[in-house]
């Protein structure tokens, strides 16, 4: 078994080396060419539709009111930063668009599509070909490497081992963590493990990504680091960004800023100018 | 992935305001037509990921598969060479003695019968019956020069020699139903001072033979004719008696011999063997054959097999019982791990079937090493055997034996034992919710 993991492995360096052969070492701006399935299937402009969603949690014989009537609509290409107070509802918010918590009323359409009327199995494809997700914390299994946790999502989608690995390396390179392919990832600092969850997020090309305080466990030039990378990819291949975050320091970063307070939208804001202002009042 | 289920339009979204809960259960869920795409993760890929949990936990791997395998290796270190002594004695038994053959005597007092000659016609017209051969006995005298040795005379067939499994002609003897032969058994040869008891053959004895109506119905007394001449024409070794076996037709001529004792009968269809059997038992024959040896061999070894299987299903379920234990630990501490697979987009079906592949797994890997463990063991036991025998004298072979059911049998049931112990802890796998991996301590 060792020997066939072995080879594999090996197969993936070869493909790897490969790929870092002089004449496709001009990568720098060509990300654009390692996404060709990059495509939209749809002529709509707004990537997720948040319609009046409400969310009730039963706790006992309790009912609490975490989201109360939300409704937004996420454009393409979009870096929108969710911010609010602790326990607002803003994961929650998350989890409903990412198809692991369902709604208690309200839809949620990704294309015009209504995630939550069809069946978990479908959510779970939806999840894993559609969405990118970078968690607060980075989370791994524990038996793979760095680079195998990132092709996940590649097997999990039934792609095999060397094609999942090769994208992977291919992530890794983009976000500068391919030196670090064969670490365990819990060897790896808070920083560096946030960039490897942002190469698996990337691996399957997704329509948007959702973050949930991706920075909130770094440290400052960590957090600015990965704002870049996240910002470059919002702007080179236009990919939606729906990010959490409680920093302020950061809100240059989003084109749109959702203010939430007690499960409701209290501020959409848009203009950069007012952005920009938000940051110097924090 | 041109996948462009995103273009699909979708009814239910439009038709009602209702909460999801009632419209979950609504009959019009849109149909799935990318389901067919969504293979899940491939069989190779689960497998590479089962095993690498396996590794990641290696003591508890080792320790669990350790267990499987001790349980598989003493099961197959002893029936390996249960089955074996079985197929040993049998073929032992057999060996010596034709399977198709019937021995029939007239030991029982009460229903005296002998074989004459109307008697052997009547059981060779019995239906299943090929051939009959008849031995006679009685006593006798050997006399060479100054030694006297007393002896059993036998009479009999080369045909019924051949069945005896007597081998004469290969130590240059011969023996003729219709000429003066004479077989002597080489203790005998010992006995009238030939130590080499080949230098025999060839050399004229005297003979005394004790008659009576038993044996020849012509006469009214017994008596014994003295001085009788024969050239020894060949030795049956390994004999532990003195004995001398003499054509029948010979004795028939000279003395008037016309009955026997013994007898052995041949069936040509073995499906009618119990049947000429009991024929002749009813004509009042005592009957006894090989294959009532081997089938009491085969239910005594039958038995054997009944306690060592309790035994390994006692054993067993304590190997089960550890596999479970390691299951549901590595399930404790992977909670989170499977809710990372589940929230990338993990199907429940594939946690599952990650979960009964580790368990299949340890179970096909501990049996594998179990089986080849047992039985290079009982190998092992069986050359101590052979070393020890061959200080004592005796010429022992290698039986250990497994027959090919067992193997499938162990194959089937080591796939079994791994389902059997997965379907719980990879039922709950399945369950776990993605939730679970999102939750920040
Ligand atoms: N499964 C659940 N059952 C019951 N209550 C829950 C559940 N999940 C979340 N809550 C509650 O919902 C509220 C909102 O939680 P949520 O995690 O969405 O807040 P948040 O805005 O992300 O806060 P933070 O900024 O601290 O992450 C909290 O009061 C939380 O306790
Ligand atoms: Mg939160």
């Amino acid at each position: 078994m060792d020997e066939i993991k072995n080879k594999i492995e090996a197969g993936g360096e070869r493909i790897a080396k490969m790929n870092e052969a002089p004449t496709q070492s001009d990568e720098s701006k060509s990300d654009a060419g390692f996404f060709p399935e990059f495509e939209h299937h749809s002529n709509t402009d707004i990537v997720v539709g948040i319609k009046d969603v409400e969310k009730t949690f039963v706790l006992g014989t309790n009912k609490v009111d975490i989201l109360k009537g939300i409704n937004v609509d996420i454009k393409r290409g979009e870096f929108v930063m969710l911010m609010g107070p602790s326990g607002c509802g803003k994961s929650t918010l998350l989890h409903i668009i990412y198809g692991l918590e369902a709604p208690t009323n309200g839809t949620i359409l990704v294309e015009d599509e209504d995630i939550w009327a069809h069946s978990k199995n479908w959510r779970a494809y939806f999840r894993n070909q559609f969405i990118g997700f970078i968690p607060q914390q980075a989370f791994w299994i524990k038996s793979l490497s760095v680079i195998e946790n990132v092709a996940v999502p590649g097997f999990i989608g039934g792609r095999g081992y060397r094609e999942s690995i090769e994208r992977a390396y291919k992530t890794l390179e983009i976000v500068g963590m391919k030196d670090w392919a064969h670490y365990r990832p819990f060897d790896l600092s808070g920083g560096q493990q946030q960039k490897v969850s942002f190469a698996r997020s990337l691996l399957l090309n997704p329509k948007f990504i959702i973050a949930d305080e991706p920075t909130g466990n770094l440290d400052q030039k960590s957090g600015v680091q990965l704002m870049d990378l996240i910002k470059e990819f919002n702007e080179s291949l236009n990919i939606t960004v729906l990010m959490v975050t409680h920093n302020p320091d950061q809100v240059n970063y989003a084109s749109r800023i959702v203010k939430m307070v007690d499960g409701k939208i209290m501020d959409d804001i848009i203009d950069k100018e007012q952005i920009n202002a938000m940051k110097h009042e924090a | 992935m041109k996948l462009n289920f995103f273009s699909k339009k979708n009814d239910v979204s439009l038709e009602s305001e209702a909460g999801y809960e009632k419209r979950h259960h609504a009959v019009s869920r849109p149909k799935e037509t990318w389901k067919e795409t969504h293979t899940g993760i491939s069989f190779s890929m689960i497998a590479y990921i089962s095993w690498k949990n396996l590794k990641v936990g290696k003591a508890r791997s080792i320790l669990t598969i350790g267990g499987v395998a001790l349980g598989i290796g003493i099961i197959t270190f002893l029936l390996s060479i249960g089955f074996g002594m079985q197929q040993m004695i049998v073929s032992e038994v057999t060996k010596n003695n034709p399977i198709d053959v019937i021995d029939i005597n007239n030991g029982n007092l009460d229903n005296f019968v002998s074989l004459t000659d109307d008697v052997v016609n009547k059981v060779k017209n019995i239906d299943g019956v090929k051939k009959v051969e008849r031995r006679v006995n009685t006593g006798g005298k050997i006399i060479l020069g100054e030694s006297q040795t007393d002896v059993i005379i036998y009479g009999t067939t080369s045909d019924y020699l051949d069945m005896l499994r007597v081998n004469y002609r290969d130590n240059g003897g011969s023996f003729s139903n219709d000429g003066e032969t004479a077989l002597i058994s080489d203790r005998l040869a010992n006995l009238l001072g030939f130590s080499n008891p080949y230098d025999a053959i060839g050399k004229k004895i005297v003979y005394n033979i004790a008659l009576s109506k038993e044996v020849s119905s012509s006469l009214d007394a017994e008596k014994v004719t003295d001085n009788n001449e024969i050239i020894i024409s060949g030795i049956v070794n390994n004999s532990d008696n003195t004995y001398i076996y003499l054509p029948t037709k010979m004795l028939q001529d000279k003395f008037g011999i016309d009955s026997a004792q013994d007898g052995k009968v041949v069936v040509a269809d073995m499906a009618k063997f119990d049947n000429v059997k009991q024929q002749l038992e009813q004509m009042g024959f005592v009957t006894s054959s090989i294959a009532e040896l081997i089938a009491g061999i085969n239910s005594f070894f039958s038995t054997v097999r009944v306690f060592l299987v309790v035994f390994g299903v006692i054993i067993m379920s304590i190997s089960a019982m550890g596999m479970l234990n390691t299951l549901s630990v590595s399930l404790l501490q992977r909670t989170k791990e499977i809710g990372i697979m589940k929230a990338l987009g993990t199907k429940r079906y594939d946690v599952f079937k990650m979960f009964i592949l580790e368990s299949i797994i340890i179970s096909f890997v501990g049996g594998l090493l179990g089986f080849f463990g047992g039985y290079g063991l009982a190998l092992l036991a069986n050359k101590v055997l052979i070393i020890l025998g061959k200080r004592m004298g005796t010429e022992l072979s290698y039986f250990v034996y497994v027959p090919t059911g067992f193997v499938l049998a162990i194959g089937g049931f080591v796939l079994f034992l791994g389902i059997i112990t997965g379907v719980m802890p990879a039922f709950r796998a399945a369950k776990i919710h993605a939730l679970e991996a999102l939750r920040y301590e």
